[in-house]
């Protein structure tokens, strides 16, 4: 069984707990440590020298402070070494013009954060789909 | 009756008649190119004086009476004539005002400007501005030249119109100008931020409240049972809270994004609009047995998402409020019309549409008529009627966006009417 590899960077103590929970409870997934912003995220990937460690999936919240959800998608699409990871973006609020410009710069998927557990169970069994 | 004349009587009588004619024919050729002042006339009552009143008397008169200040200058500049309402603009005497020249009544730093004037004075009539200097008193004047053919030879008219009070009413003018100016400014600023705070705040609300839903429904959900009835109940509240918290900052957001500064105006098929929202209701009208009648609807320039939210929130209004025990009947009209008003008459050719929206609801009393276009402003408890009250206000916002009218009419128990004003074009 392979284990798929998360990195999930989120400001929010509520999301990420909930989100912990979810994956640990699924055996072939492994979670990074939280990162809480973009440029945590591109430290945390530029500190890993093999490839092969490199996430299956990286998941980012829209609305975080210093770089935000989109612009850390685009310097990751921009880094040869990260572009071809699959990035989900979830947002408080999903505007049309975000989903239309996180498309465009190569985001596997745009959710909008669900206001019910089972929502959240739901959207995050999607992302699982992507890598599995 | 006169013995009848002979032939050399009747000659004589022609001769004097002939003598007399050709007297009366000079004395009239005289008159005509002005030789004569006056006449003296033998008349029944002895000899009588009779002045001529000549074009040229009639004209003097003219220019005294004037309020405008009038002179004469010859090629020196002298002034040989001079009204007496421009004495009275220089404030001197008129005897003095005659022979000076008109060059004393210029500032030192205009003699230029007006040298060259006078001179273009002789080639052609003109206009300009300049300051009269009288005696201890200034006027701002605006003077037309203009040539005369005068026996000594041409000399240069100048009528002076005093600016003083039209200055004054334009520097008015300006500062009202200015005030306004101002005003729009701090009012357009305050729009912005009132319009930034209402999406900043709709849009930092929703995730307090996302927290709140989220961890609520998942305590029901877990533990529902776990907890005495009481606070069930309590937590029921709080559940169906946080919705109705959240359907006022959607509302929120979208009243404060109608921006007028990016709304592009097409020509479109209102038909196809109300056809599409029909079918959006497609259930609620099954539900009620709804009958809506659909009239000729016009082809107009409008912001289609805009106007789409304004009918649906129109016709939403009018299946909700619905008689229960009678088949709603909502009919959706226009016309064509000459004039921006709504008694305005029929015009196959007018520039303006009126689109009215009627239903046979519970309708509601017009004394509320301007009052429901409010932001959030219900006329009926939540408990009867679903809604944040934001619906109208949206409708009468878009409206005035596109430079049109929205008004209601209602006879309670009756039904309600909602008419819109639109312009057939924009001005973009």
């Amino acid at each position: 069984m392979q284990i798929k590899k998360i990195l999930l960077a989120d400001d929010d103590i509520d999301d990420r707990t909930i989100i912990k929970n979810f994956f640990d409870k699924k055996s072939d997934v492994w979670l990074f440590p939280f990162a809480e912003n973009g440029t945590e995220i591109i430290d945390i990937l530029n500190k890993i020298e093999d490839t092969d460690n490199l996430p299956d999936l990286i998941i980012l919240d829209q609305n975080m402070p210093r770089m935000n959800g989109k612009q850390t998608l685009l310097q990751l699409k921009h880094t040869e070494r990260y572009a071809h990871i699959p990035v989900i973006i979830y947002t408080s609020y999903k505007d049309h013009k975000l989903v239309t410009d996180c498309f465009a710069l190569g985001a596997a998927m745009i959710e909008s954060k669900p206001s019910s557990y089972y929502d959240y169970e739901d959207m995050l069994n999607n992302f699982l789909a992507i890598i599995r | 009756m006169e013995a009848k004349k002979n032939y050399s009587q009747l000659a004589e009588e022609n001769e004097h008649l002939r003598l007399q004619l050709d007297e009366a024919n000079e004395t009239i050729e005289a008159i005509r190119t002005g030789q004569v002042d006056a006449l003296v006339v033998k008349g029944a009552n002895g000899h009588e004086l009779y002045t001529l009143k000549s074009a040229d008397q009639s004209y003097r008169v003219f220019i005294e009476k004037m309020i405008e200040g009038a002179v004469t200058l010859n090629r020196q500049k002298v002034i040989i004539y001079s009204n007496s309402r421009f004495a009275e603009m220089v404030n001197m005497p008129l005897s003095k005002v005659i022979g000076l020249s008109f060059e004393t009544f210029i500032a030192t730093n205009d003699n230029d400007f007006f040298s060259a004037l006078f001179d273009k004075g002789f080639a052609e009539d003109c206009k300009e501005e300049i300051i009269l200097e009288g005696n201890h008193r200034t006027t701002p004047c605006q003077l037309s030249l203009t040539t005369l053919d005068l026996d000594e030879g041409i000399a240069l008219s100048i009528i002076l119109t005093d600016l003083t009070t039209q200055k004054e009413t334009q520097r008015q003018l300006k500062l009202k100008n200015e005030e306004l100016e101002k005003i729009n400014l701090e009012l357009e600023l305050s729009n912005i931020d009132l319009q930034q705070f209402a999406y900043v705040a709709s849009h930092d609300l929703q995730e307090p409240l996302r927290k709140i839903q989220l961890f609520s429904t998942y305590l029901k959900d877990k533990h529902l049972h776990d907890l005495p009835l009481e606070s069930q109940q309590h937590l029921e509240r709080i559940i169906s809270s946080s919705y109705r918290m959240k359907s006022l900052i959607v509302d929120i957001l979208n009243y404060s994004r109608l921006s007028a500064d990016n709304i592009i105006f097409e020509k479109t098929e209102l038909k196809n609009i109300i056809d599409n929202l029909l079918e959006d209701f497609e259930e609620p009208i099954l539900e009620k047995k709804a009958k809506i009648i659909v009239g000729e609807l016009p082809v107009v320039e409008i912001n289609p998402g805009q106007i789409r939210q304004v009918f649906q929130n129109l016709i939403s209004n009018a299946l909700k409020f619905s008689k229960a025990e009678k088949v709603p009947v909502i009919a959706i009209t226009s016309k064509r019309v000459e004039d921006f008003a709504f008694n305005s008459k029929e015009n196959k050719e007018g520039n303006f549409y009126i689109i009215s929206v009627k239903d046979n609801g519970i309708g509601f009393n017009n004394k509320y008529d301007k009052q429901i276009f409010t932001l959030f402003e219900r006329l009926h408890s939540k408990d009867k009627f679903d809604g944040t009250g934001i619906g109208l206000a949206i409708a009468k916002k878009v409206i005035e966006q596109h430079n049109g009218i929205i008004m209601a009419t209602s006879i309670e128990g009756e039904g309600s009417e909602f008419i819109i004003i639109l312009p057939a074009t924009q001005v973009q």
